[in-house]
């Protein structure tokens, strides 16, 4: 007990030192984030974040035990059991997990693993070596790298070795299993962390600061679109692994994950040439991200960090000169009124230039088009392009406007600046009706954008009567979307406080997964049916009218309360005091 | 004891200042006056050593501060233009956190918090989040940042701005005892009363360029103006007010 209190005394004496306040100061950043707004961000505690970046490895790692059970293989009349040939997909998913969720933590944190402008103020006038700052933050990014490591397998280098292993007659099997398992999960997590932030410092040592900037949310888009696709190849992959002797000039030997899922059966020393090969680019790959992290981030560091005050002085071009002529046009012909006018400037410059907003939005549409390239490859792989659309084909427009729309709407409940938003308080009508209509056209307009891109490739490659036809579907059912989407919304886009948490919150996600299925599987198939039949098709689109006409009708008839303009979302009485004996008797 | 040899700064091909020269000794308090974008802010940054001048020198004790910047900035106390704190560490935490990055030892460092904060009124705030504090209250934490290792230069950058009456007034009032002390002041200010009332010296600069230095006296009498607004208005600016004001009544009324 003694010597516990003594070392707890020697360790807050080590804490109060500068470098480890240094290092604390760092991991807050990194944590907390970095020049966002410190009022209206959404400041999710550290230790919910850890949980839930455990939770997909042990949930996934539950689900498994319906795979090993010993029982549940004797009931099948599985016998002789292959536990490491059967563990190989299950492998690889939890790699691309890994993977995926460190690789997103670390896109998530792309703008505060350096130190920035408030660091800059706070620390450099102080007596602090700026060598000190620099060792602070990378031992900080190291300690947050493999925290994450740790936490995200965490779980799953627990439970999985023990369902795989369960049914065997030795300990040592999975022991074995579980140290190979966790060695490699863990590095596949680093990995990923490491080459996220090595492209942040190769763009910030490539491109001038202001450029960086700018192309900052869309690679982070990007990046995140990737590691979706990653986790999607989940399904498929595996079996292309295990054919690699056979195709040796597969795409799968490019795949990061891969190599790991090859460095796994190499220790495991299940593997044949090929899939040695590509276990040792694992290694090679993991050093050379690392490498390259490190150098470009201390690089990074010299160009970016130790001149961030000349950066900041350096004057900013003009913004927003080539689109005053495309608000105008808009101004004539869609956005008539003067609520509707400024609304729309409003609420196209958050979605663009607001960190937060821009990077939900693109999040919403890089799954889309991690959906959408899917539905491609499978309609076009090995068949080229049919003579007439399939229901694979026809459904990317779909898929891509519904994930679209989901996320403007989405967006709209983000607060930008929420104190900057008396000005609407000051010049708006509470009782304007504008703002469901505003929202609608907004939201049209940015989907409107897929559609005029979809349509000459339909044209190109299916002709003209097609594309029309396939055109006006999906916009009725886009419009059908959005009015759906926008049933008892009365805000002015960002100007409104976070909802509070609605009890039928997990509700509401499930409608939109079974709305996906919906509206991207159910639709194109339908349609691909009605295309081949000009009645059908009339009836089709007649229905989907009818559909339309239904939803706008219960938004008109939506009761007065929920057309008012709020600005605090407040929740919902769940009774209401009736103070009967005042006046009620 | 802190000496500007012809400071120059340059972005990209622009100059935001130019041969910026003053000496500022102990004792003394030097006003630093200039329109937006006269440089008084770049010329700020290379004083603290924030910003590398493209020419030129700052001298501390005879020495070129660049050759030691730890050193140097022992002896430094800034309050910045922009209250840029942590807004997730409290009031008190912030202060431990410099104190501790200057080398303050500990009992020391926490009873002079302590102090500090009761006397700037701060302490029962002491444990909130800097998030929930006013514009005043971090400007406050700023200045005990800055004066708590009692440093013998101090770099203050509009450092009134968003105090209240009372603190305000505390604060001339506590410039002018601590150059009465020897510390030597460089204060960088709009408002020109307050640097009338509390500045032995100013430095007007105007396009990054000093147009004016010495004794504030001194200068009025030189430019034949009774109050420093009227000497600051006939060196710098540029517009008559009077005409702009009538220029923006037209512009207002305008269909």
């Amino acid at each position: 007990m003694m010597r516990l209190t003594s070392l707890a005394a020697k360790w807050n004496a080590y804490a109060r030192k500068p470098f480890p306040l240094l290092v604390r100061l760092s991991i807050d950043r990194i944590v907390h984030g970095s020049n966002a707004s410190e009022d209206e961000e959404l400041n999710i505690n550290f230790g919910v974040v850890l949980a839930l970046l455990a939770i997909p490895g042990g949930f996934a790692s539950i689900f498994l035990f319906d795979k090993y059970g010993s029982f549940l293989q004797w009931l099948r009349g599985q016998t002789n059991f292959d536990p490491l040939a059967a563990a190989f997909p299950d492998e690889y998913f939890f790699i691309v997990l890994s993977m995926a969720v460190a690789g997103g933590v670390a896109v998530w944190w792309w703008d505060s693993i350096f130190p920035d402008r408030r660091d800059f103020h706070n620390l450099v006038h102080l007596p602090v070596p700026m060598s000190k700052i620099f060792l602070a933050n990378s031992v900080a990014v190291l300690i947050l790298t493999s925290v994450c490591a740790i936490d995200v397998n965490g779980a799953s280098a627990i439970l999985f070795p023990f369902i795989v292993g369960g049914a065997q007659p030795t300990f040592s099997f999975m022991a074995r299993f579980a140290g190979v398992h966790a060695l490699v999960v863990v590095l596949a997590s680093i990995f990923s962390f490491f080459a996220v932030f090595a492209t942040a410092g190769l763009l910030m040592l490539v491109l001038p600061y202001p450029l960086f900037r700018r192309v900052s949310l869309l690679v982070r888009s990007a990046l995140a679109a990737l590691l979706l696709a990653m986790l999607s190849t989940s399904f498929a992959v595996p079996d292309m692994i295990r054919d690699l002797p056979r195709s040796p000039h597969s795409p799968v030997r490019l795949l990061p994950s891969a190599w790991f899922v090859g460095f796994c059966q190499l220790l495991r020393g299940r593997f044949d040439p090929a899939l040695a090969e590509i276990g040792h680019l694992a290694l090679i790959a993991l050093l050379c991200v690392c490498a390259v992290a490190v150098i470009t981030y201390a690089l990074a560091y010299r160009r970016c960090f130790v001149r961030l005050p000349e950066l900041a002085d350096v004057p900013r071009g003009n913004v927003g000169t080539w689109t005053s002529v495309v608000y105008r046009v808009f101004d004539f012909f869609i956005f008539r009124t003067p609520f509707q006018r400024a609304g729309y400037r409003f609420a196209v410059n958050t979605v663009l230039r607001n960190e937060a907003h821009a990077m939900c939005t693109g999040g919403f549409l890089s799954l889309g088009a991690v959906f959408a390239s899917q539905e491609m490859v499978s309609a076009l792989s090995g068949k080229g392009v049919p003579g007439f659309p399939t229901a694979h084909l026809l459904s990317i427009p779909l898929i891509l406007g519904y994930c679209l729309l989901l996320g403007i709407r989405f967006v709209f409940d983000i607060p930008a600046y929420i104190q900057a938003n008396w000005i609407f308080r000051f010049l708006l009508d509470e009782h304007a009706r504008e703002a469901g209509a505003l929202a609608r056209r907004i939201m049209l307009c940015f989907v409107a954008c897929i559609l005029l891109a979809a349509l000459p490739i339909y044209v190109y490659f299916w002709g003209w009567l097609i594309a029309v036809l396939h055109g006006s579907l999906v916009a009725i059912w886009l419009l059908l979307l959005t009015e759906t989407l926008l049933v008892g919304f009365s805000k002015v886009p960002f100007t409104c406080t976070y909802p509070p948490f609605h009890p039928a919150a997990v509700v509401y996600v499930i409608a939109c997964a079974l709305g996906y299925f919906g509206f991207t599987v159910a639709i194109p198939v339908l349609e691909a049916k009605a295309l081949a039949d000009p009645v059908a098709e009339a009836a089709f689109l007649a229905v989907t009218l009818g559909a339309w006409y239904a939803v706008h009708r219960l938004r008109t008839n939506s009761v007065e309360v929920n057309r008012q303009l709020i600005f605090e979302d407040a929740p919902a009485n769940h009774f209401e005091l009736l103070n009967l004996s005042d006046g009620g008797l | 004891m802190l000496q500007a040899i012809a400071l120059t700064k340059y972005y990209a091909s622009i100059p935001a200042v130019e041969s910026v020269t003053f000496h500022l000794t102990a004792g003394q308090i030097l006003g630093c006056l200039g329109p937006n974008g006269s440089g008084k802010s770049t010329t700020v940054k290379m004083i603290t050593g924030l910003l590398e001048p493209s020419r030129g020198r700052v001298l501390y004790r005879g020495e070129d501060i660049r050759k030691d910047l730890v050193g140097f900035r022992k002896n430094l106390g800034y309050v910045p233009e922009e209250p840029n704190l942590y807004p997730y560490l409290s009031g008190r935490e912030y202060l431990e956190m410099v104190g501790i990055l200057r080398g303050i030892p500990q009992p020391r460092l926490g009873r002079k918090i302590d102090s500090l904060l009761t006397l700037l009124s701060l302490y029962p705030s002491r444990h909130s989040a800097i998030a929930s504090y006013s514009k005043g209250m971090r400007q406050r934490v700023l200045l005990i940042a800055a004066l708590l290792d009692d440093p013998e230069v101090l770099v203050l950058d509009e450092p009134l701005s968003g105090l209240d009456v009372s603190s305000a007034l505390i604060l001339k009032n506590l410039i002018r005892a601590l150059g009465e002390q020897g510390k030597a002041i460089f204060y960088c200010s709009h408002v020109l009363e307050v640097v009338e009332r509390v500045c032995s010296h100013v430095l007007i600069l105007r396009k990054g360029t000093v147009v004016a230095s010495g004794p504030t006296g001194e200068i009025q009498k030189r430019i034949g103006h009774s109050s420093l607004e009227g000497t600051f208005h006939h060196l710098v600016e540029d517009v008559n007010p009077d005409k702009v004001t009538r220029d923006i009544l037209e512009v207002i009324r305008a269909a």
